[in-house]
């Protein structure tokens, strides 16, 4: 119950701030990804910044989380599926100007060419599940696991 | 009702305060922040499987309900943009939906093998220090950059 609260507040604000980015924007994406705007590059390099060191701090001190345990970050080694889903990735970024949030943000917008992206979405998303057997290769990224414990 | 955000927050904003809600879900619930993790939960749930985190559900509508807040209420007036603009300017509309259509198949698709997609190994992954998420990063950003100057010569510098 508690979880589902900061889920709901945690995309909220996720949510909230790429719309104040335009980054629902596909000429947002495009001009990032043409380089003729720094503008994207400069956002994901100061989130990084930012949380990197405070995560290493939480995470040498041991801390506690509010409500989760111990506070455990999670790292893995490149595999081959990791090359191949980021390349598959990219091409389809790079063509659809968007990627997951972003196309939610493109519909709250007004933007209905989202409801095009959004089945896409899930539409690969399930591909994958039945070509690799698994929702998800858990131990990465934000697919690490499922409840806490 | 209340028209106070300017038409495009600056990075310097928008960046640091990404950070701190990587940070913050660490800290309060130790959960690494994703947006391809809630499709994948949601798509669970529309198929009634019973295995799902459903907290990650309520990810998707808030991202969904943020999105609503900034532009229909704090960001009053401002216009609705189609999206796409520049690549409707090139390609009539039925050339364009299904590239969009397949273009987000791929992403969703390689956002799956690769266990996260832009936020969940870009930023989040990333860092935490996970060389398969500096991995994933390096690699979808170079092939986008790649793809789009590929799609750029293509169409004679029109896109």
């Amino acid at each position: 119950m508690k979880l589902n609260l900061v889920g709901l507040l945690f995309g909220a604000l996720f949510g909230g701030l790429l719309a104040g980015a335009q980054l629902h924007e596909y000429d947002t994406i495009h001009a990032m990804l043409r380089l003729d705007e720094p503008d994207v590059f400069l956002i994901m390099a100061s989130a990084i910044g930012v949380s990197a060191p405070l995560l290493y701090v939480l995470e040498r001190r041991r801390a506690r989380s509010v409500f989760g345990g111990d506070v455990r970050l999670s790292r893995s080694r490149p595999e081959r599926h990791h090359w191949q889903g980021g390349a598959l990735f990219g091409l389809g970024w790079a063509i659809a100007g968007t990627c997951p949030a972003p196309a939610l943000v493109m519909v709250s917008s007004g933007a209905m060419l989202g409801l095009v992206a959004i089945p896409g979405i899930f539409l690969g998303l399930y591909l994958n599940e039945r070509s690799a057997g698994t929702a998800d290769h858990v131990g990465d990224g934000e697919h690490r696991e499922l409840e806490p414990a | 009702m209340f028209d106070v955000l300017p038409d495009r927050v600056p990075w310097y904003v928008v960046g640091p305060g990404l950070g701190l809600l990587i940070v913050g879900l660490f800290f309060v619930a130790n959960q690494p922040l994703g947006a391809s993790g809630a499709y994948v939960q949601t798509s669970g749930l529309l198929r009634r499987r019973t295995d799902i985190a459903v907290w990650r559900v309520w990810y998707f509508v808030g991202m969904f309900a943020g999105g609503l807040v900034v532009t229909q209420v704090l960001r009053e007036g401002s216009e609705v943009r189609s999206g796409y603009d520049a690549m409707r300017g090139v390609w009539p509309l039925w050339v364009v939906l299904p590239l969009i259509f397949g273009g987000a198949t791929m992403l969703g698709f390689g956002a799956g093998r690769a266990g996260g997609c832009t936020s969940g190994h870009g930023l989040c992954g990333t860092a935490q220090r996970s060389p398969a998420s500096v991995a994933v990063t390096a690699t979808f950003m170079a092939v986008a950059i790649a793809t789009t100057f590929v799609l750029r010569i293509a169409t004679g510098g029109d896109l």
